[in-house]
């Protein structure tokens, strides 16, 4: 036997986890050992023969994993492996592999299998994480391993200790004592009403020289801060720092469901985006903020590199945005004295739907209580200079096409912000459909919410079933269409011309975040994100779950795709930019892109079926 | 009917054949070649030669791999040395074989034997199999004084059948085993020797046949073209 002959398989495998750690003469061994087949589309599933199990190694081509409800657990390209799991369980293999480009596959018999693990820790190690990982992906949108981007719920105590707003605090205390817990939740007919704590025992009990037979209700704090099940725990966390308390009632839906304490999350590690946020408040001057602020592309890098989702990313990076605002207003404030008038500071564009990225420009507006005078015009143009420019040192540049705060044009009382909706929902030329984009995205981040809420409501309740604004707002952002796919080196355009590279932004995200905000402003949803948005549509029934799934699942990964070539740029010190080009990507990755952006253009003509009707 | 023509051939051609080895070669193909063609041990091989004139140039290795039920068999992969009359020359470079890499090649008369018994049972495969046929034929008459009718799967020739089909023009170069094997999504194979020529030969095969049929039976036939 001759298999040295035979590089082209010995130089394939020798570069491969796991079979990299076997020595010369193992690899020779498994490379004489292999049969080679070939599976076509043609013949839609790789037939897995019960009574020969092999471990089966992807040389071409692409293939999907499948349960038996059909549930996606893989997508396998070049390099990848299937057929382990019924070696490593002896069971017999109840997944289908479906051929998603015809290729070339490796057979290893199960025997020389079973020899590389008994022979080599590393190969059996492989293995056996690969075929927990396969079990795990049984159930989508797990969370990956980081701190800032798991949920509540994961850390939450479950069944929280309550007691009756009725009940003595030496009662109370009691069951704290033996729980070991050092909060209590309230409750007065199954609805939370307070909560009660070491420090309220300590400041409103004994400091008080009251005794144990003190009402509960009496020394509770009423109506705490509460925080949703579905929060990221860094939301949680940036709460409690918010606030300045260390326990959080998880509330869902008006029930109270757990209790979640800052122990709780400190037993997870510190974690950095909220050091940055911390080192953020902790600032006293612009030189400083904008020394902290050089850290935020190294944040990015990190949360890419852990392989958090881009949607977590988005909502992290939004929210150091967000906190290094904030941080501006209160500095400047304290220059500039107390504002005349309650005021909010509004974000649009991305960082309303909280999905900045590396790069990001401002989108900002001022929303004045009412009419400002002389010099109430006076404070709040010298207020948004300073934060705008303060940004702009922080790295945030200056909105091209000047939506800041700064500009008086974006810097009004209440009453003209509602004019001007008024003006684009009703008189949709054009340009206020371009506006539309940016403005209908906006979020509150500073500033009284029932001021906010005074301008979202009035916009929802002029946007809901108004059949011509959406008409006109669907016909905008149909102008742009996703790509067809892939040819060879080019991207396939829909209408068939071949371009170099797509624009993944443009062409991608922007184009779902469209179809989400026309149903959003349709149906009067508050959320401005996109995940959130489809979501909520989804719970409505606005959008049926199979598309709302799917839309939401192309928007990760498109965003994604465009982080993870952001940071490709970024390690070759290329200039960043939204363009993928087609030849630095796996045929896996053109695959599931063009699977993306099909279901970009099947919700765009969902769309204009919905809202077009009319015409 | 095809299929009954050509076992009638060989019939003919085993029973007027003088040489018992040839003769035993024939038997061995004709209950072979009514089967479906997943059920017929095929044998992948290349031959590396000094040239292209199979008159004058000779044959320097061979290299074979069989497919059995669908797939291919690396374990039973072989490759094997001809010693030549003179030296390899100027086509060393091409297939990396040199003249003390010869020294344990075996001579052109071994080498047809072990032709024989390695591919008795077995349908060929090869990429432009009429040049490869060529000079084995040769051979044969050098070493035994008598041709032998191979039956021989041409991959080229299924490419060429497929393409025309398609409606495709047939450009230079559009046949050659790499550009073939690039439409199947098979890998590009660095460096050549009639072993991993053979490899290719028979992956792309397998490329073909799945195409062609899925998942249905293909005739041998189907394929000989």
């Amino acid at each position: 036997m001759d298999a040295s002959e035979l590089q082209p398989i010995t130089h394939f495998l020798q570069d491969r986890v796991p079979f990299d750690s076997l020595d010369e003469a193992a690899l020779t061994r498994c490379c004489q050992a292999l049969t080679i087949g070939y599976y076509s589309k043609a013949s839609s599933h790789v037939p897995l023969d019960p009574d020969n199990p092999q471990l089966y190694i992807v040389r071409s081509g692409a293939f999907e994993v499948r349960d038996k409800n059909g549930e996606l657990l893989d997508r396998l390209g070049e390099g990848d492996y299937f057929g382990f799991p019924s070696l490593l369980s002896g069971e017999e293999a109840s997944n289908r592999v479906a051929i998603l480009e015809d290729g070339l596959v490796y057979h290893l018999p199960p025997e020389i299998f079973d020899f590389f693990r008994q022979q080599s820790r590393e190969f059996d190690r492989f293995f056996n994480r690969a075929f927990a990982k396969r079990l795990r992906n049984q159930g989508r949108f797990k969370a990956k391993d980081l701190t800032t981007t798991s949920r509540i719920t994961s850390l939450m105590s479950k069944s929280p200790l309550s007691i009756d707003m009725k009940a003595s605090v030496a009662d109370a205390s009691k069951l704290m004592r033996s729980a070991r817990v050092s909060s209590v939740l309230v409750i007065d007919n199954n609805k939370l009403v307070g909560i009660l704590t070491d420090r309220d025992l300590r400041n409103r009990v004994l400091a008080e020289n009251l005794d144990g037979s003190l009402p509960v209700h009496q020394a509770m704090t009423t109506t705490p801060v509460s925080i949703e099940p579905n929060a990221l725990v860094f939301e949680a966390m940036l709460m409690m720092s918010e606030h300045n308390v260390h326990h959080l009632p998880v509330v869902d839906n008006g029930v109270a469901t757990g209790v979640v304490t800052s122990t709780d999350i400190l037993r997870g590690q510190s974690s950095q985006p909220l050091l940055l946020i911390g080192e953020i408040e902790r600032q006293n001057d612009l030189p400083s903020l904008i020394q902290v602020s050089k850290q935020i592309p190294l944040l990015l890098q990190n949360l890419i590199s852990a392989d958090a989702r881009a949607e977590e990313i988005g909502r992290v990076l939004t929210s150091v945005t967000d906190a290094l605002t904030r941080r501006l207003i209160v500095l400047n404030q304290q220059v500039l004295g107390k504002a005349p008038m309650a005021f909010c500071w509004l974000a649009f564009g991305s960082q309303g739907r909280q999905d900045q990225a590396a790069c990001s420009d401002q989108d900002n507006g001022l929303l004045l209580a009412h009419e400002p005078d002389d010099s109430a015009k006076g404070y709040f143009e010298a207020l948004s200079k300073a934060v705008c420019k303060g940004l702009d040192e922080c790295g945030y540049i200056y909105c091209p096409g000047d939506i800041m705060a700064q500009n008086p044009k974006w810097r009004m009382s209440l009453e003209q912000w509602k004019l001007v909706f008024d003006k684009w929902v009703n008189t949709p030329e054009p340009k206020a459909l371009m506006h539309a984009s940016i403005f209908f995205d906006m979020r509150s981040i500073y500033g009284p919410q029932s001021l906010f809420d005074g301008l979202q409501d009035t916009v929802l309740s002029s946007t809901k079933g108004n059949d011509i604004f959406l008409a006109g707002l669907t016909g905008n952002s149909l102008t742009s269409a996703p790509p067809l796919g892939f040819f060879r080196k080019f991207v396939l355009e829909r209408d068939g011309s071949e371009v170099k590279g797509i624009d993944l932004k443009h062409k991608g995200s922007a184009l779902i975040n469209d179809i989400a905000r026309v149903y959003a402003l349709s149906a009067g949803i508050k959320e401005v994100n996109t995940a959130k948005r489809i979501r909520a549509l989804m719970e409505q029934n606005i959008i049926n779950r199979k598309d709302a799934l799917n839309l939401a699942d192309a928007h990760e990964f498109i965003a994604h795709m465009r982080l993870s070539n952001q940071e490709y740029q970024h390690t070759h010190s290329l200039p960043i930019t939204n363009y993928l080009l087609p030849h630095n990507v796996s045929s896996l990755i053109r695959h599931q892109l063009r699977d993306a952006f099909k279901v970009v253009h099947d919700g765009q003509v969902g769309l204009k079926l919905k809202m077009m009707r009319s015409y | 009917m095809r299929h009954f023509y050509l076992k009638t051939r060989l019939q003919i051609k085993a029973a007027l054949c003088k040489q018992e080895e040839i003769a035993e070669y024939y038997q061995a193909l004709i209950p072979l070649i009514a089967k479906p063609v997943a059920d017929i041990p095929l044998m992948a091989f290349d031959l590396e030669m000094t040239g292209l004139d199979s008159q004058f140039d000779q044959i320097l290795s061979i290299g074979l791999i069989p497919i059995t039920a669908g797939v291919l068999e690396v374990a039973k992969a072989k490759h094997l040395l001809v010693k030549i009359v003179g030296s390899v020359g100027n086509s060393a470079t091409i297939h990396g074989i040199v003249d003390q890499q010869l020294a344990k090649a075996v001579s052109a008369k071994q080498a047809m034997d072990w032709f024989l018994t390695q591919t008795k049972g077995h349908v060929l495969v090869a990429h432009h199999a009429p040049l490869d046929l060529c000079f084995l034929k040769v051979e044969m008459i050098r070493s035994y004084h008598q041709s032998l009718a191979f039956v021989a799967i041409d991959t080229m020739a299924i490419e060429r059948k497929r393409l025309l089909r398609k409606h495709d023009v047939i450009k230079e170069g559009t046949l050659r085993l790499d550009a073939c094997r690039q439409r199947y999504n098979l890998p590009v194979y660095a460096g050549h020797n009639a072993s991993v020529d053979a490899l290719a030969c028979g992956e792309l095969l397998l490329a073909q046949m799945a195409s062609i049929a899925g998942n249905e039976k293909l005739n041998l036939a189907d394929l000989l073209g």
